[in-house]
């Protein structure tokens, strides 16, 4: 009965190990449905509004609690920004991003570069 | 009957032993990648050979996550597509049809992205709706060379959260399958071939830096 009961957790532990990989992933950054959020502004433009609230909000409480933003959203709420007409916000958002990530540097100092010679008024929205 | 539980578990010990070996493939030679070691990856605008024009944006969409989860920093793709456009690439297509070289440096980027969409077929039926995608998901480094080389195929279905009754489970399919017509959400599906192609298995892509320094 004893070897029963062995042999069958061997086998229940053997089952789970096939799937503990792909679970122990765990993640590294937090992201307010980033993914979700973007994918509904693509549909809906009008949307852009809701993701551009949900990121203000998330990187204010990540902010407050002094934890690492996760890469990319401050230049994304800053293309929000922009893409809104707020200007300084925009720049705000894009020099977070350069100062949080040097690989965004490139990126970053080409789009304030760009705002601040007026050549991306196109943008705006 | 003890006898038979004794049987049936070692059948199942035997299925457990081979279970794990039967999805194994030859690694790939992942020297390239390892040369070229990227901190950072732009991902650009999704080439679109099916007929379903909302898939690039559930297959951009959910690619940043993963990607910055496994270690890489990803520049941000809205952001990337807004200033592609301000180019005049509007399409995936013009986008990948650009030099790595051009793309990488416009962006100081360490490797490139390409992703295509071989595939994207919803079939209606009355309980379930499936769905099948086949995606292939290529990364170049910023000298040219190509990285990374993954082909995913996925049949979906959106699956029931009730395991009651069986007419119970079938009420929910229909449910599902009614509001899955009327408003299909394809997220779980595209998040999880991403997930397939950078986490699992042997031909995963390895940590990048920002995972490591974090784990350790």
């Amino acid at each position: 009965m004893r070897s029963t009961l062995v042999l069958t957790l061997l086998c229940t532990t053997m089952l789970c190990a096939c799937t503990i990989p792909y679970s122990t992933h765990h993640s590294i950054y937090q992201w307010a449905d980033y993914d979700s959020l973007l994918y509904a502004s693509f549909k809906d433009p009008a949307q852009s509004k809701d993701m551009l609230s949900a990121l203000e909000l998330h990187i204010s409480k990540m902010e407050e609690s002094k934890q690492k933003i996760a890469p990319g959203l401050y230049a994304e709420l800053g293309t929000l920004y922009l893409q809104a007409g707020n200007i300084d916000k925009a720049l705000t958002m894009y020099s977070n991003e350069r100062t949080a990530w040097p690989e965004s540097a490139v990126l970053m100092t080409t789009m304030m570069n760009t705002i601040k010679q007026g050549q991306l008024k196109s943008m705006v929205k | 009957m003890n006898k038979l539980i004794m049987i049936c578990s070692a059948a199942l010990f035997a299925v457990g032993l081979s279970g794990c070996a039967i999805n194994q493939v030859a690694p790939k030679d992942m020297s390239a990648f390892t040369t070229a070691a990227p901190a950072s990856i732009l991902v650009v605008p999704i080439v679109n050979h099916s007929l379903d024009v909302d898939a690039p944006n559930y297959v951009l969409t959910t690619l940043p996550i993963p990607l910055a989860e496994k270690g890489y920093y990803v520049y941000p793709v809205n952001t990337v597509k807004v200033v592609l456009e301000q180019e005049g690439l509007y399409e995936g297509e013009a986008v990948q049809q650009q030099p790595t070289e051009k793309l990488a440096a416009m962006f100081g980027a360490d490797a490139v992205l390409y992703v295509k969409i071989n595939q994207w077929d919803a079939k209606y039926a009355v309980i379930t709706t499936s769905v099948t995608v086949d995606f292939d998901y290529r990364m170049v480094s910023k000298n040219g060379v190509e990285i990374f080389n993954e082909n995913k195929r996925v049949v979906y279905s959106p699956e029931s959260n009730l395991d009651g009754s069986p007419l119970l489970v079938l009420i929910d399919a229909v449910v599902n399958s009614a509001l899955a017509r009327a408003k299909p959400n394809y997220m779980p599906l595209t998040r999880e071939a991403n997930a397939a192609v950078f986490n699992e298995g042997p031909n995963a892509l390895p940590d990048g830096p920002y995972r490591r320094t974090r784990i350790n």
